[in-house]
């Protein structure tokens, strides 16, 4: 949940440890049944704000965070991180966003353009954020703002922050791959094709270590 | 393109729709200062080539290519306006019609394209749509008085 901001997440791990021990040493729960639980939750909190019943439906939303910060937890402490998971818990992530946003869709919270604007721009930062290791971290949890501010202007914040996060985490790639052009030298009307070889060689490597050698 | 054809090239566009306050600075913002991503390039060149003028360098970013309709579009359905892509994809054609390499869906595929007319010399196709760009600029400006 908070892998972007590694501080925070240490702080997390220490706070939520006891409790993560306890699902998989007592419980015998994997990181990734943990995250399975995460998506139950946030259904189930979309389906109580769809009824209307917007204070429990942000608990549950809270509820399914929790249960999300543990699965990386369980991972970390017990060695058991992996890309897969790792893939797994963004897309448990976004389908619990979807699921919440589509609630608040049918609850009449905000008008559905809006919404779906801001699931699109989350999905946009989602889908370069392993590539450029950045994510401004503003998704279901601005939600919780919503007992205090009318939801249209919290749906258009999370639009505008992952929109701009997007577009800096674009630039972060353009920067990764303008220092690989500039470690190459060479040939500079031809650079960029270069680069893009080199770049998928090394992707290749990194996929397939043994077909590389 | 330079700086000088995408002011023509959006003036024109401004005048031809009429665009008046915000949609008018949204037609400059996408259609002239995306450029701004030179700026961001700027250390780098410095740090590798130095104070020296040094043709070829790679300027481009993905501020000012294909991939940024994916979020060009969603904000102009957020503002209620097409004027930021359609100006964006004004500063996009005149790009692509320079034959400097360009990665157009970068992060998300490495293809490399040198874009349309390359067979045309850059500065030819420059100095003939600027003429045209200015020559049009005049006759929509003239028509007005």
């Amino acid at each position: 949940m908070f892998e972007s901001v590694p501080a925070l997440e240490s702080s997390l791990d220490r706070a939520v440890r006891p409790v993560a021990r306890f699902l998989h040493l007592t419980l015998g729960l994997s990181p990734n049944q943990v995250s399975w639980a995460a998506l139950v939750a946030s259904v189930a909190a979309a389906i109580a704000i769809a009824m209307g019943q917007l204070h429990l439906g942000l608990g549950l939303v809270f509820l399914g965070q929790l249960i999300d910060a543990w699965d990386g937890c369980i991972a970390r402490e017990f060695g058991l991180a992996s890309v897969a998971g790792q893939r797994l818990d963004t897309l448990i992530d976004r389908l619990s966003e979807g699921a919440i946003f589509a609630g608040a869709a049918v609850a009449g919270l905000a008008p559905v353009k809006l919404i779906g604007l801001a699931f699109i721009a989350i999905l946009l930062v989602s889908s370069v954020a392993e590539r450029s290791r950045f994510d401004p971290g503003v998704k279901r949890i601005a939600l919780y703002f919503g007992l205090w501010f009318p939801f249209p202007i919290l749906f258009s914040v999370i639009f505008a922050v992952n929109l701009a996060g997007y577009v800096v985490a674009l630039l972060v790639c353009d920067i990764q791959f303008q220092l690989r052009m500039d470690r190459l030298g060479g040939d500079l009307d031809t650079i960029a094709s270069r680069a893009a070889l080199e770049e998928a060689a090394g992707a290749r490597t990194t996929a397939d270590p043994e077909a590389a050698r | 393109m330079t700086i000088i054809s995408h002011l023509l090239a959006t003036t024109l566009g401004v005048q031809a729709l009429g665009l008046r306050g915000r949609e008018a600075v949204l037609a400059y913002a996408f259609g002239v200062a995306v450029d701004i991503d030179h700026v961001i390039k700027a250390p780098f060149y410095l740090r590798t080539v130095g104070m020296r003028n040094e043709k070829g360098y790679y300027w481009r970013s993905s501020l000012q290519e294909p991939v940024a309709f994916l979020w060009i579009v969603p904000l102009c359905l957020f503002l209620g306006t097409a004027v930021p892509a359609l100006f964006f994809g004004i500063h996009l054609a005149m790009d692509y019609a320079v034959r400097y390499e360009k990665m157009p869906w970068y992060p998300y595929t490495r293809t490399v394209t040198r874009g349309v007319l390359t067979r045309y010399p850059d500065a030819t196709k420059e100095i003939v749509l600027a003429t045209v760009l200015a020559c049009s600029n005049l006759f929509l400006l003239w028509n007005r008085r």
